[in-house]
């Protein structure tokens, strides 16, 4: 442990804390793990510390145990992790966007999506996007939900040949962190007028009723929009 | 531009989910390298072919180490005239089989719970057969470096002896004061217990560290793979390559072989395909990779001859291959 070690260790425990604090974490990872990576960051920073301390106060201590085998050149390692925590450092993490939406091409399929609890059904206003993404794959007649109020929030997702006044509110789903995020999503369809009005990618809250309609030659569930709100996307972007 | 600022954005999500994981595993290794004394264990360790296979690839929950630190105690215990189906089964199975590398999958997995038995369940079979089938050489020396092999005693003299470690230079040295080094085989197998309290701690300390640089280093090289290979190829291609329940495997075992991710985290890593390869590919890169990859084909040269190496090698890629392939199938 030379002090580049301790400083390309030590810029990563500063990395993590730096997550939790700009409130980034939410963006990448799951918040059942915030405790363990903010731990981490604290414990990391903590004997990085100590160990500075302890180099500088206490030469004698041992301070080497070379590995027998590295797979990795030390200096390698060491470049690796202060570059990376630097970039991370620097770069803001974004969520992911409708066009990844698009690409992943599940946001139609609604396969992945296993129900945890069932909101009440005398509120159907109070599910969110994913609650009536998994009541759907539950029970996937469409009529049972005609009329049911809804409220929903989400990105805006334009698939290619849809109708003019039909758009896709969509969120990302997350089970354990960024990597395994997949799109839930369910078509709108506005009273009058043009879906392209709300550039993709715009966060909404639609407020209307349960109707169904024609997705894809397929007879689907639509949220008839009555009310529509420009929102600032929300600090935490995924659902669960 | 999305392209680049999704590739960090797992990139980094992925770091995020995997460094606490890997410091826990790097300091209870440490603690264990210096309290925990394997040699104990070989007294009570069962002498049957299969019963040391199994116990072989379980020992890795009372030492939990991952495949970088599994190699050298291996090689300590075959010089003390651990049974072959032991040394197998452990070498095979104690990299996945222990506590930290089973959170960390339930983790990644929590929607999957398959992919954490099935992961157990697997290298367990796998480890314990080729383990059955090694112990079949009554007489292992001839598949060991000749280093390690003279270090052996004969089969039938099976008794526990004091280690001595002067004919396999492990490279280790104590760092004493003043600059100068003392060779770790000169001082016992387990010199740390000469230092005292604070010295043992401060050790503890510095191992861990100085394994966090290293696998930290090859956990970021595995992840950037990861990240560019989401990032970069075309959705077609991977959904192609990924959704065929033969080619799906053999994918995975070749990017199990060559990434070398520690075996606590690389869940994560076979997370980020999760939607685009079969669950088969997944548990093929689950249980093969921590067996053999190319960081731990250098380390195994350390204990066994190329042949030995390449029949290992083959041997549990084969039973993953065909395991993984037929759940895929049938499942």
């Amino acid at each position: 442990m030379n002090g580049l070690d301790l400083l390309a260790l030590g810029a990563w425990g500063v990395l993590l804390l730096k997550y939790w604090l700009t409130g980034q974490l939410a963006v990448l990872i799951h918040p059942n793990y915030f405790p363990l990576t903010i731990g981490a960051g604290g414990l990391l920073v903590g004997l990085v510390a100590w160990q500075g301390w302890v180099r500088w106060r206490e030469p004698g201590q041992p301070q080497v145990w070379p590995e027998s085998h590295p797979l990795l050149p030390r200096a390698w390692g060491r470049f690796l992790l202060l570059s990376t925590a630097v970039v991370g450092l620097i770069v803001t993490p974004r969520p992911f966007n409708s066009q990844i939406a698009l690409e992943s091409g599940e946001l139609l399929q609604m396969t992945r999506t296993l129900p945890q609890q069932f909101r009440p059904a005398n509120r159907p206003e109070e599910r969110s996007l994913v609650d009536w993404v998994r009541l759907l794959n539950v029970y996937p007649e469409p009529d049972a939900y005609q009329g049911q109020k809804a409220r929903v929030t989400g990105f805006v997702v334009h698939p290619p040949d849809s109708p003019a006044n039909r758009f896709f509110i969509a969120r990302f789903v997350v089970t354990c962190c960024a990597a395994d995020a997949y799109p839930v999503g369910m078509p709108v369809d506005l009273p009058s007028g043009d879906a392209k009005q709300y550039p993709a990618d715009t966060w909404l809250e639609i407020r209307g009723k349960m109707g169904t309609g024609q997705v894809k030659g397929q007879r689907r569930l639509v949220l008839q929009a009555e009310q529509v709100t420009p929102i600032q996307p929300p600090a935490n972007p995924y659902l669960y | 531009m999305t392209a680049l600022q999704q590739g960090l954005t797992l990139f980094f999500s992925l770091l995020v989910e995997a460094i606490p994981f890997l410091l826990l595993g790097v300091l209870f290794s440490s603690v264990l390298l210096l309290w925990v004394e394997p040699e104990q264990l070989l007294k009570i360790l069962p002498r049957h072919p299969l019963g040391g296979a199994i116990a072989g690839a379980v020992l890795g929950c009372l030492l939990p180490v991952c495949e970088c630190g599994n190699v050298p105690v291996a090689r300590r215990l075959l010089t003390q005239g651990m049974p072959a189906s032991v040394a197998v089964g452990f070498l095979l199975g104690a990299p996945t089989i222990n506590p930290i590398v089973l959170w960390s999958t339930w983790v990644a997995f929590r929607d999957q719970p398959v992919m954490v038995w099935g992961r157990v369940g697997l290298t367990l079979l796998v480890a314990v057969v080729v383990g059955w089938v090694f112990s079949v050489q009554q007489d292992l020396r001839p598949f060991l470096q000749p280093a390690v092999a003279q270090m052996m005693p004969k089969p039938m003299a099976q008794t526990v002896r004091e280690p001595v470690l002067s004919g396999v230079p492990t490279g280790n040295f104590f760092a004493l004061a003043g600059g100068k080094t003392l060779p770790l085989e000169t001082t016992g197998w387990n010199g740390a217990r000469l230092l005292s309290r604070r010295g043992q701690w401060q050790l503890v300390w510095v191992t861990a560290l100085t394994e966090l640089r290293e696998l930290g280093g090859v956990l970021i090289l595995g992840t950037a793979v990861a990240a560019a290979i989401q990032v970069l190829t075309p959705r077609e291609v991977i959904l192609g390559l990924g959704q065929g329940p033969v080619t799906s495997v053999m994918a995975m075992l070749v990017l199990g072989t060559v990434v070398s991710i520690c075996s606590t985290v690389d869940a994560f890593f076979a997370l980020s395909f999760a939607g685009s390869f079969t669950a088969g590919a997944l548990l093929a890169f689950l249980v093969f990779g921590p067996m053999v990859d190319l960081k731990g084909i250098s380390l195994l040269l350390t204990v066994f001859r190329p042949r030995a190496v390449l029949y290992l090698f083959l041997l549990a890629g084969l039973l993953t291959f065909v395991l993984t392939l037929a759940m895929n199938l049938y499942l």
